[in-house]
């Protein structure tokens, strides 16, 4: 946990520890942007999600029982891609099959992260028996957008709690932070 | 190969796992990338953990272990609960074993010495050369430490078909014990103790709760036996012998005798015994020359008390009396090892409380001499190869084993880190470290382990196991010893063991079951009766030996309760763990008794020359009343001159001081054996230490009752008494009273400024500490450590007091005295954060990064935090640690042993016990999940409660009436620490000791 906003803290503390309280208290930073979106295959949610109305959880196999909502393993993409050589951008699919080949993982560049001092488990919010959430509450209309370049909310505390409050979830700091 | 191992491939992509658990931090313009699998592994859900069952290789007791993986590497060792010796339990070396795995010095590829260094070569060129060494004829040499039976039995195939030979040696061997059960009893094998059977223990020496023969077993048995019970009874432990170990702290009593007096004391209380029973057998002879008043003589002790330790002895049984140990071997060590066999025979308690022929397999008891012999025909070997053995660490210099070594054709190591001994080698092999690799054990008869690999091995590290290298050089030679890889070896072995267990299915069902539970057990004949006992032989003498040199004071080489004999030196979790006797870390001290400190005008940490005729070391003093005073001791285990960066000359190694003399019976090497002299230097060190003060200072922190007063009811306990108005600081500024009876379960109060919520359905959770129980062992240290990411910090911000340990052992004396007989009373107080109702920490916090949950959590918001440290400063309990630097960033690959369920910590933030919060969400997230709320009692188990080999510690909702730990809160032992001083109404209750003697003033 390197952590740039402790930094902050710090010396906003070194002036008054009670303007540090207020600092914390106010607006929340806004959320990092999430890096060069360019992935290593222009995967196409909306051709998935949307045209072919694939569950999210068939590619994001563990989102209903790990903290993790599990990135597809390079086998599960060639399950279909072995026949489908795809209409709209067949080379995006040869790139697929030459990784299979190689037996290399594919590198996807990551959109949505939460900082490391917080526990996000996908299973309580989107399992059945935990919050019953649909994937979109958080991740949008991802069967609306063909290459996901950014977040579609904002990520911050502020927005977690704000839902918190509105399910009655508990806001207690623990229950995301330790 | 192996089913198995393909399984749990995952293809390169370690550790980064589907969840893509790069630790970039969240610093906004890095590139994350997640990397998927290429094929998913069946058994691996990213961001749920993967349990495998095992055994620990750190020590040969055997203890079954589960072994917690997350996204396919290693971030946990937890004992076994199936299995029958460890219970679940581990010992501190043993949760450590990770850091052993992702060690930064382990070797990194087969080595060959050429000229002045040693040369990288690749696998195929390191096993055809040495397959060319074995063929170019010489003997071959096998010199190995205690192997799985597996190994074992493929060593000894591969020795006996190039005839060669292999030859056992571990510095910690019992080998006078066995000599002396052979001598006894003609059974030539270690005795079974069963300490939970017995009321009333005499242990001459023997450190069964560091070290001995099985720690993490017998440390259960004897906190069964030693924790006062429902019916406020217990048994008693005495301890004979002229140093408290950790054991002897755990002793009721102390009777510091003169080293190597053990035979005569307990020869005189066997001598009082068969006069009163009139059964000395064929030690009638002996017995006759060992009256008690012969005992006052040799050993110091009056001989009234010797009589009437006997006669307890025979009364307050069952009785158990057990040998010295390592720390006590002498050149007439086996004849004590043979006194307290008849001493135990006399009283019965053969077949009672000891039981023969109940093998103890796995305890090293073959004798040095063994090894004597093979290197004084070095000479004539052409090959030897070494495997899981340190001698040129473990032995004194004068035993001679560099030079006879360096005599042998060509020498090669099997080793994880390059180590004293295979530093000498020609070729260095690497071999894979237990968690990586395929083996067996079989602690005791009837009990059958597999230890499998829980993870691939870590890439950076090109090792290959042992087992498969020898199975490769044997087919290189021509030779089939029953398998090309070790895996399949292991699988034929076993299915011998499928047949004793009569299994009838296929043997696949079997080996997946063996695999699942982590031990097989097959029900053996019953204890064999009482034996006969063998007349004496006239080699054998139980006099105290003469000690050699001049010197002031007889030297104690005793084994480390967290180094062993020194084989974990290279761990920092254990480098840093206070030592439960001395809590000193990282360095090397020589414990001194105050009165010859005065005497000689030395203080803690002043450093000193000790000198013997073959060696000398400098080492600070430490100055330990519960050593006598004509004796100093020091611990094994310092002293690597190499053993990666956390090993090397770190302390001191004390086999320097020794000469080779052996106990000519057992073949044995000799510790106790010359006297030093101690030569102040007029330099003086901090001490890396973590002790504040060994004395309570008139302060209720660890309370006792005495047994007397349990019985009659004389102690109402604590938290009833009466309590000060509780007065509540208001947001708004000044103190508003509160009503309360200040009972644990009131707290957090309704309706006060920490938060409402609903009494019927949230948690408050708490957790029992049964201070009886509590042996100080420190395993729950390490435990927190690995589960928490809690960071070393260094031997020099050790000594700035910046160690950063969640669990604080505190260990305070109240009753030690070296100078006569007498009760001993030390007591243990494991202290982390209490979790108060009324937290000091919580309301000086500005920024509210300490405050209390709904569920009595006092929290750590590590995000909140912003280091002003005031929090720590306002905590009675000193609990609070602060990372004034980021000390989680640790050499790759480390890091791979951090727990991703919680935050790795960095520079400028607060952090304490979180009563595992991880744990608590891990258990609520499952129990959502199934539907099923609220949780059982027992469904969350904190990292120190699973790990404590003495099942002192229980954790719990304290609302719930039913729970353990508010069953445990009732206990008339139960009090909080100066709770009824400061009124801070801790969530962490513990449980008074409960002495024999009365407690002495100060009591509470």
């Amino acid at each position: 946990m390197r952590r740039p906003w402790g930094v902050l803290a710090l010396s906003v503390v070194a002036v008054s520890a009670a303007s540090a309280f207020i600092s914390l208290q106010g607006p929340p930073p806004s959320p990092p942007p999430s890096g060069d979106p360019v992935q290593p295959i222009a995967f196409p949610h909306n051709t998935h999600a949307g045209q072919f109305r694939i569950d999210c959880q068939y590619c994001h196999f563990s989102a209903e029982r790990s903290l993790s909502a599990g990135i597809p393993p390079v086998e599960s993409c060639m399950g279909c891609h072995t026949v489908i050589q795809g209409r709209n951008r067949p080379e995006e699919v040869n790139k697929l099959r030459e990784y299979w080949n190689r037996g290399e993982p594919i590198p996807w560049v990551r959109i949505y992260k939460v900082a490391d001092h917080v526990r996000f488990p996908h299973m309580r919010h989107v399992s059945p028996q935990g919050g019953n959430l649909d994937c979109s509450e958080c991740h949008g209309a991802v069967e609306e957008i063909e290459v996901i370049r950014g977040v579609a909310q904002p990520l911050t505390m502020g927005w977690c709690v704000d839902c918190h409050r509105k399910k009655e979830a508990s806001v207690d700091c623990t229950v995301c932070h330790y | 190969m192996s089913e198995g191992i393909r399984r749990r491939d995952f293809l390169k992509v370690v550790g980064a796992g589907g969840a893509g658990a790069t630790v970039l931090g969240c610093s906004t313009q890095k590139i994350e990338r997640l990397l998927p699998y290429v094929v998913a592994d069946e058994e691996i859900t990213p961001g749920v953990a993967t349990w495998y069952t095992s055994v620990c290789g750190e020590c040969p007791a055997g203890c079954g272990v589960l072994v917690r993986t997350r996204e396919g590497r290693v971030v946990k060792v937890e004992g076994n609960p199936q299995h029958p010796i460890s219970k679940g339990a581990l010992c501190p070396r043993g949760y450590a074993s990770v850091q052993g795995l992702y060690d930064p010095d382990r070797l990194r590829t087969p080595l060959l010495k050429e000229g002045g260094g040693f040369r990288p070569l690749s696998w195929d060129e390191a096993e055809t050369l040495l397959a060319q060494k074995m063929a170019e004829g010489g003997r071959t040499l096998f010199l190995t430490g205690r192997l799985g039976p597996s190994m074992e039995a493929l060593v000894e195939a591969l020795a006996s078909s190039v005839q060669g030979q292999r030859v056992e040696y571990e510095s910690l061997s019992e080998a006078p014990l066995r000599e002396a059960t052979r001598l006894a009893f003609g059974v030539d094998d270690l005795p079974t103790y069963h300490l939970d059977q017995a009321r009333l223990i005499y242990s001459f020496g023997a450190d069964f709760l560091e070290t001995w023969l099985s720690p993490v077993a017998y440390h259960r048995a004897f906190a069964r036996m030693a924790g006062v019970d429902d019916h406020a009874s217990k048994g008693r432990l005495v301890w004979l012998a002229p140093r408290l170990s950790l054991t002897g702290q755990n002793a009721d009593e102390w009777v510091p005798l003169k080293p190597g007096s053990e035979a005569a004391v307990a020869l005189a209380m066997a001598h009082v015994i068969a006069r009163a029973r009139g059964n000395a057998g064929p030690y009638q002879a002996v017995l006759d020359a060992y009256p008690p008043a012969r005992a006052e003589s040799l050993a110091g002790v009056p001989a009234a008390v010797v009589e009437s330790l006997a006669e307890r002895f025979l009364e307050e049984g069952p009785s158990l009396a057990l040998g010295p140990g390592v720390a006590g071997h002498h050149r007439h060590a086996t004849g004590a090892n043979l006194a307290v066999h008849v001493l135990n025979w006399v009283a019965g308690n053969v077949g009672r409380t000891l039981s023969l022929g109940q093998k103890d397999q796995a305890a090293p008891s073959r004798p040095f001499r063994d090894l004597q012999e093979a290197l004084a025909a070095m000479p004539g070997v052409g090959v030897v190869v070494v495997m899981g053995t340190n001698p040129a660490y473990s032995l004194p210099p004068s035993a001679g084993f560099r030079q006879a070594f360096a005599s042998a054709g060509f020498r090669v190591a099997f080793a994880t880190g390059l180590d004293e001994t295979s530093a000498l080698c020609d070729l260095i092999l690497p071999d894979r470290h237990f968690l990586e690799a395929w083996g067996d054990s079989a602690p005791r008869p009837g009990v059958f382990a597999l230890q499998q690999p829980a993870m691939q091995p870590v890439p950076l590290f090109d090792s290959k196991q042992a087992g498969d290298v020898l199975l490769s050089v044997a087919l290189r030679l021509g030779k089939d010893l029953g398998g090309v890889t070790f895996y399949d070896f292991l699988r034929r072995r076993w299915q011998g063991v499928a047949a004793e267990a009569g299994h009838g299915g296929p043997f696949e069902d079997f080996w997946r079951e063996a695999l699942r539970k982590g031990v097989v057990e097959i029900e053996t004949r019953p204890t064999q009766e009482s034996p006969g006992l063998r007349p004496p032989e006239a080699s054998v003498s139980f006099e105290p030996p003469d000690l050699e040199g001049a010197g002031e004071f007889a030297l104690l080489v005793y084994p480390s309760p967290r180094f062993g004999d020194g084989r974990q030196a290279n761990r920092p979790w254990l480098q840093e763990l206070p030592d439960p006797v001395s809590k000193m870390t990282w360095h090397s001290w020589v414990e001194l008794n105050p009165r010859a400190g005065e005497r000689l005008g030395l203080r803690n940490g002043d450093m000193v020359v000790l000198r013997s005729s073959y060696g000398q070391v400098e080492v600070p003093v430490w100055l330990y009343p519960g050593i006598r005073e004509d004796v100093v001791a020091l611990a094994m285990g310092g002293g690597h001159e190499e053993f990666g960066r956390f090993a090397k000359g770190k302390g001191v190694n004390p086999m320097v001081l020794l000469p080779t003399v052996l106990d000519e019976v057992s073949g044995t090497l000799s510790k106790v054996v010359v006297r030093v002299s101690l030569e102040p230097t007029g330099v003086r060190r901090l001490l890396a230490t973590t002790e504040g003060s060994a004395d309570q200072r008139g302060r209720p922190i660890a309370p006792a009752v005495s047994l007397a007063a349990l019985t009659g009811g004389g102690d109402k306990g604590h938290g009833k008494g009466h309590h000060p108005d509780l007065r509540e600081l208001q947001g708004k500024g000044g103190f508003v009273p509160v009503p309360t009876e200040g009972r644990p379960e009131d707290f957090p109060l309704e309706g006060s400024r920490y938060g409402e919520y609903d009494p019927e359905e949230k948690p408050r959770w708490a957790m029992v500490l049964d201070l009886d129980r509590c042996t100080g062992c420190s395993a729950c240290v390490t435990a927190c450590q690995s589960e928490n990411n809690v960071p070393w910090v260094g031997e020099e911000q050790v000594m700035r007091g910046r160690e950063m340990h969640w669990i604080r052992m505190e260990r305070y004396y109240e009753a030690v005295d070296a100078s006569h007989p007498g009760p001993v009373d030390i007591r243990f107080l494991p202290m982390l954060c209490q979790h108060c109702g009324n937290a000091p920490c919580e309301p000086v916090c500005p920024v509210y990064a300490a405050y209390h949950t709904p569920e009595g959590l006092n929290a750590q918001v590590y995000n909140r935090c912003v280091g002003t440290r005031y929090c720590a400063n306002n905590c009675p309990y000193k609990v609070r640690v602060f990372n004034w630097f980021t000390f989680t960033d640790v050499p790759e690959p480390m890091n791979w042993a951090y727990n991703p369920d919680v935050t790795v910590r960095s520079s400028g933030v607060m952090e304490k016990c979180s009563f595992c919060v991880h744990r608590i969400r891990e258990a609520q997230n499952r129990a959502r999940l199934e539907g099923r709320r609220p949780l059982q009692d027992g469904e969350v188990v904190t990292a120190c409660q699973q790990s404590c080999p003495a099942e002192a510690i229980v954790f719990g909702n304290i609302r719930d009436p039913r729970s353990r730990v508010s069953q445990l809160a009732r206990n008339g032992r139960a009090y909080r620490v100066l709770d009824e001083h400061i009124n801070t109404q801790p969530a962490v209750i513990y449980l008074k000791k409960v002495t024999f003697h009365e407690a002495p003033e100060g009591e509470h």
